[in-house]
């Protein structure tokens, strides 16, 4: 049993912050990918409007599930009490608060609605099929775009408060801090899944119009889990290799995100198998189309990837406790995971775009450094602008000396 | 064990355990229990579920010398309580587990004082759950055919696309486990009421029970080894049991049954009712044997966050299997879900609706999370709510399917109000022969999460 001298302390000396060079360096880099992405965007906007769209909403959905894994993490350890995660959890909040962009970078996908979605085109539902009344009513862009306001609103509210409440803890209000945190996250917690659920409908799902399947919104809000525990591992790696956060995350800390994206590898696969096992079973036609459409062409072999590389692969490496614990290992295998997550999302996305075969496009890179990098000038001006971690909080000691075992 | 590290108290939280109780008194206090003459609740609890038991043996006596014919099932509704019973019955059992395995894996120090009661529970709600599709058979002394093993009867092959089979092997791998992770964990307290026993056929039995635990660091080192790879391969079946309960039904193309949400919705069900009979039972005990400062109201409101989750969770599943039912533009799934609310089962799609979403509610409110009777008349509507729950996807999809000409309607006989209440004297009979029998609490775990004679954090 470690007694408390042993172990890393928050260092009053130490500011957890970026060296200012480094930030500065950083800044040009990602307005440089920035500027040059957006020019290629623009230009792909202009030319060839149709496969932009497809790539815009694959990288678009990528940085914006990874912003909800963030959000919802905050708000379980908040709601749980945790200890191990508080020295993490303003990186946890810089991720999250990634989401504010989000409005903006919804634009393209509402104007480009009747290119991407087929049933924005006016009377692609029967007017006289009683049926389809719900549909009518559900799915034109009017009533679209009002649900997507809701979503942005929602979500840039709940990053907000949530970021603000860990800010002013660092000003040394910690008890009220710590209660309103737990205020807001049982109910944001709910909001947020409703949200994230009709979202998936919205954004996702009604590409194939006619497709539904009940699980879809915890589909593709674990996968955004799954990624977002990845990121913050890569995160924390990086300021680990650029020396800017001295010793408090620990391999204790690295051992438990490792234990979380193991679990979250496994809980996708269970809802992806849940999903996939049912409707091969049942076999009726309108749901199987969705399988189809995904083993046409390559589209097939994006699937078998899916199953071995989104599941057995990490799976099998990361059931070792050394592999965990290696933190090259668990750096690689969190990278591999989030290079999964994107394939995941051309597979959810791109077969209604390009229905005969898997193919990288360039606009898939010019997009995903787009949208990248304006998540990552959000994450990176917030990341100088506190803390790196919560040191207003009582239980960062507690937290950085967190030990398994 | 993985969680001795954050035993150690921190300044900032309040303590599990009341009282400041040493290890001797923790010892006292749970081997008590056990080893002084029953209060008087024990004996009439006894009497009033002893003969519920004996009503469920004569039942299923004249159900095997009758038939099932007695029970009110008919066609279409070939399944009705006794399968809604079986997954009620499964569906209590998975507290136990998640306890045992999922909040140990999460380092939830409080689950220490609950987790001995809730396994019991478990393998006690697994029991009652398996005479239900034992029975169903209609001649039990084939149950054999259920496994995949050469019979001389007939030329037979189980059928191994069909999800009932796969129930066989789940609920059989589960009853297992469970059994196993309750009575590993329970040895050291074996031994503790072994080293106790005044009487001769105590220690015998107890002795026999302990496996000549002596408790030396090398014991400990391969049980808490055990305990933790336990616990791992627990971890799965919480999911895939309820999971493959959920196929029964979600790998049919009956509207209302085939929802691929089913698996994770079930498994949020079971664990919501699951913990609900945790609460009911630990209310009950730790007031008549006095447990209070063992399993404080720290540990009952905690419970009660983890229904206001799980009621939550499964809120969301049936809006989503609503919203859905429209959305799909399927004329056949859409009517299932009217005729639910509407129809001639629609008071029990009601009663479901305001025991399993909206009562839980109140646990909002910290004022009710803490208050002990608010909690006791949740704990049990919401089992009411979950009973109803399996009832509504059962019989209101089974009985009005595609073709009109074919719908009907199931009415209860009194067999299957005796069954399902002999299935409950059944459940409640174990459980009492726990309490008087075997530790309650675990021992030592519990004595885990209080501060060390030393004083220098846990131990």
């Amino acid at each position: 049993m470690p007694t408390t001298t042993s172990v890393p302390q928050p260092q009053a000396a130490f500011s957890y912050r970026l060296e200012e060079s480094l930030w500065r360096r950083g800044r040009n880099v990602l307005w440089i990918i920035a500027l040059a992405a957006w020019a290629a965007c623009l230009f792909g906007w202009a030319t060839d409007r149709y496969n932009f769209l497809g790539s815009y909403l694959v990288h678009f959905m990528f940085f914006l599930t990874i912003g909800w894994g963030a959000m919802f993490f905050v708000m379980v350890q908040h709601l749980t009490s945790a200890t191990w995660s508080i020295t993490l959890r303003r990186l946890m909040e810089t991720i999250m608060i990634t989401v504010a962009p989000v409005t903006l970078l919804f634009l393209p996908v509402a104007l480009g609605l009747d290119v991407l979605y087929k049933w924005a085109a006016p009377g692609f539902f029967d007017p006289h099929n009683p049926d389809l009344a719900f549909k009518r009513a559900f799915f034109n862009p009017p009533f679209f775009l009002i649900r997507a306001v809701v979503y942005l609103f929602v979500w840039g509210v709940l990053a907000f408060v949530l970021y603000r409440i860990s800010v002013t803890q660092d000003e040394g209000n910690h008890q009220e801090s710590i209660s309103d945190a737990r205020t807001w996250s049982a109910p944001g917690l709910l909001v947020l899944t409703i949200t994230v659920t009709m979202a998936g409908v919205d954004w996702v799902m009604s590409l194939d119009p006619f497709w539904y399947s009940t699980i879809f919104g915890v589909y593709v809000f674990s996968g955004g889990a799954l990624a977002f525990i990845a990121l913050l591992i890569l995160v924390a790696l990086a300021l680990r290799a650029a020396g800017a956060l001295g010793d408090v995350i620990t391999v204790e800390h690295y051992h438990d995100l490792g234990k979380w994206l193991f679990a979250l590898t496994v809980w996708w696969a269970y809802i992806a198998f849940s999903q996939y096992m049912l409707i091969w079973y049942a076999n009726l036609p309108e749901e199987t189309a969705f399988f189809h459409h995904r083993a046409e062409g390559s589209w097939r072999y994006l699937s078998l990837l899916l199953v071995v590389g989104h599941f057995l692969l990490p799976f099998l490496v990361l059931l070792s406790r050394a592999a965990k614990r290696n933190l090259t290992v668990l750096g690689l295998t969190a990278a591999w995971i989030l290079v999964m997550h994107g394939m995941d999302l051309h597979w959810l996305i791109l077969p209604s775009v390009h229905p005969h075969g898997f193919h990288l496009h360039w606009l898939d890179v010019a997009t995903f450094a787009g949208v990248g990098s304006l998540f990552g000038l959000v994450f990176w001006y917030r990341l100088r602008s506190h803390p790196m971690v919560p040191v207003g909080d009582l239980r960062l000691a507690a937290s950085i000396a967190h030990q398994n075992q | 064990m993985a969680d001795l590290a954050i035993r150690q108290p921190l300044p900032l939280e309040t303590p599990l355990i009341e009282g400041q109780p040493t290890y001797g008194d923790i010892s006292r206090d749970v081997a008590r229990v056990v080893e002084s003459r029953p209060p008087r609740f024990w004996y009439i609890a006894l009497a009033v579920s002893g003969t519920l038991t004996l009503v469920l043996l004569g039942v299923l006596t004249h159900l095997v010398r009758t038939g099932i014919g007695i029970w009110g099932n008919n066609q279409p509704v070939g399944w009705a309580w006794d399968i809604t019973n079986f997954v009620f019955w499964i569906g209590i059992g998975h507290a136990g587990t998640l306890i045992s395995a999922i909040l140990f894996l999460f380092r939830q120090r409080w689950r220490t004082s609950i987790n001995r009661a809730a396994e019991a529970m478990t393998i006690f709600a697994v029991m009652c759950a398996g005479i239900f599709p034992l029975m169903h058979t209609g001649r039990p002394w084939r149950a054999y055919w259920l496994f995949p093993i050469p019979n001389q009867d007939l030329v037979l092959w189980q059928n191994f696309r069909s999800p009932l089979m796969w129930d066989v092997f789940a609920v059989s791998t589960y009853f297992t486990v469970s059994l196993l992770f309750w009575y590993v964990g329970m040895i050291p307290d074996l031994a503790t009421l072994r080293d106790r026993a005044t009487t001769r056929i105590r220690q015998l039995v107890y002795g026999l029970l302990s496996l000549g635990w002596r408790g030396s660091a090398r014991h400990w080192s391969h049980y808490e080894k055990a305990y933790l790879l336990l616990a791992g391969l627990s971890t799965p079946l919480v999911l895939s049991v309820h999971s493959i309960v959920s196929f029964d039904f979600a790998v049919s193309i009956l509207p209302g049954w085939h929802a691929t949400i089913f698996p994770p919705y079930f498994v949020a069900g079971a664990i919501f009712s699951g913990f609900a009979m945790v609460i009911t039972l630990m209310i009950i005990a730790r007031r008549v044997y006095r447990l209070e400062h063992l399993i404080t109201m720290t540990h009952m409101e905690n419970m009660c966050k983890i229904l206001l989750a799980t009621g939550t969770i499964v809120g969301y599943s049936y809006a989503v299997e609503f919203f859905t039912a429209f959305f799909s533009g399927n004329p056949y799934e859409r009517y299932v879900f009217i005729n639910r609310v509407t129809g001639p089962y629609a008071w029990a799609i009601w009663t479901m609706f305001a025991c399993n979403v909206f009562a839980p509610q109140l646990f909002w409110f910290r004022m009710f999370r803490r208050s002990i009777p608010v909690m006791f008349a949740v704990s049990i509507i919401v089992n009411v709510g979950m009973w109803f729950e399996r009832f509504n996807i059962i019989v209101t999809s089974l009985h009005r399917d595609f073709l009109p000409s074919s719908w009907g309607h199931f009415t209860p006989t009194i067999y299957d109000v005796l069954t399902f209440a002999g299935s409950v004297g059944l459940f409640l009979t174990l459980f009492l022969l726990f309490l008087r029998f075997l530790p309650v609490i675990a021992i030592s775990e519990v004595k885990g999460v209080i501060p060390s004679p030393g004083g220098k954090g846990g131990h």
